[in-house]
């Protein structure tokens, strides 16, 4: 019983890497699109679009360093499945 | 010689795959244990880390690139009338490359068939390649993106530059040609 509920929790585990990972790199194409746009608007002399894309790409920046730093749904006491964690810690 | 046998031996063994350098280096492995694959493997949280950091550079990247347009776009040139040498025995139906107003500013001077002088900043105005006279087409040319402008307004024909050229004004003084002032244009959808 034990041995299922660690195997259920590192699939857990892992599954949310994954879900991390995948978020991260969708935020950063959506950066580097943003310091394309960035880059035209700056040549083209539309200055009005720069802050909210200096903007848009800030608040990238805060969801990604959230993501790596803050959300840690694996080393929480309950899985993200709600299964209390063996004593593996 | 049979130590040099042994060397080339041992070289051989070495070079031969991966298990035989194990065993060719097995002392060394022993004091200084290291898996080859497990250096090569980047684990989930390492990649995150780095998608981290590249998030980070992206957005500094698009703010400092920001920061320095708008920099740019307060500072003020001081624009003074310059000669242009050897304008005037420009031949038709061609272009001459000088420099307006400061040294860094690379600019083009296209004399058309007709006599006419125009001069214009070199940098395309979609990613600042420099633009070229054509004279075949008498128009001018980026071919970067392949962007195009009227020789006699600066403005776009077609291609991806938002905005027309920055126009140089110029003057015939004694023969003489001069650039006398430069005119920065806005795109045209008022942004």
């Amino acid at each position: 019983m034990e041995a299922e509920l660690k195997t259920t929790a590192k699939a857990g585990q892992v599954a949310v890497w994954q879900a991390r990972l995948i978020m991260l790199v969708m935020i950063n194409i959506a950066q580097l699109w943003i310091l394309a746009a960035t880059v035209d608007a700056a040549l083209a002399r539309h200055y009005s679009v720069l802050l909210p894309l200096v903007v848009a790409s800030g608040v990238c920046f805060l969801v990604t360093l959230s993501i790596i730093r803050w959300w840690r749904p694996t080393s929480r006491q309950k899985t993200s499945s709600g299964y209390l964690r063996g004593n593996d810690r | 010689m049979s130590s040099s046998k042994n060397i080339s031996e041992t070289i051989k063994r070495v070079l031969s795959d991966e298990s035989d350098v194990r065993e060719a280096t097995a002392p060394f492995q022993a004091e200084f244990p290291y898996e080859r694959d497990e250096e090569a493997q980047v684990t989930r949280r390492e990649f995150c880390n780095f998608l981290g950091l590249t998030s980070a550079a992206l957005f500094f990247g698009a703010a400092g690139f920001a920061t320095k347009a708008a920099l740019d776009a307060r500072e003020e040139v001081s624009v003074s009338a310059a000669h242009i040498g050897g304008a005037e025995t420009l031949a038709l139906n061609s272009s001459l490359n000088f420099s307006y107003p400061t040294e860094r500013d690379s600019a083009i001077l296209i004399r058309t068939a007709d006599g006419a002088y125009h001069a214009y900043g070199q940098k395309c105005t979609h990613l600042s390649c420099p633009v070229y006279y054509s004279r075949d087409h008498q128009r001018l040319e980026c071919p970067c993106h392949e962007g195009a402008f009227d020789v006699a307004t600066g403005d776009v024909l077609y291609g991806p530059p938002p905005r027309a050229l920055d126009v140089i004004e110029v003057e015939v003084r004694d023969g003489q040609v001069w650039a006398t002032g430069r005119n920065t244009s806005t795109p045209k959808d008022g942004g």
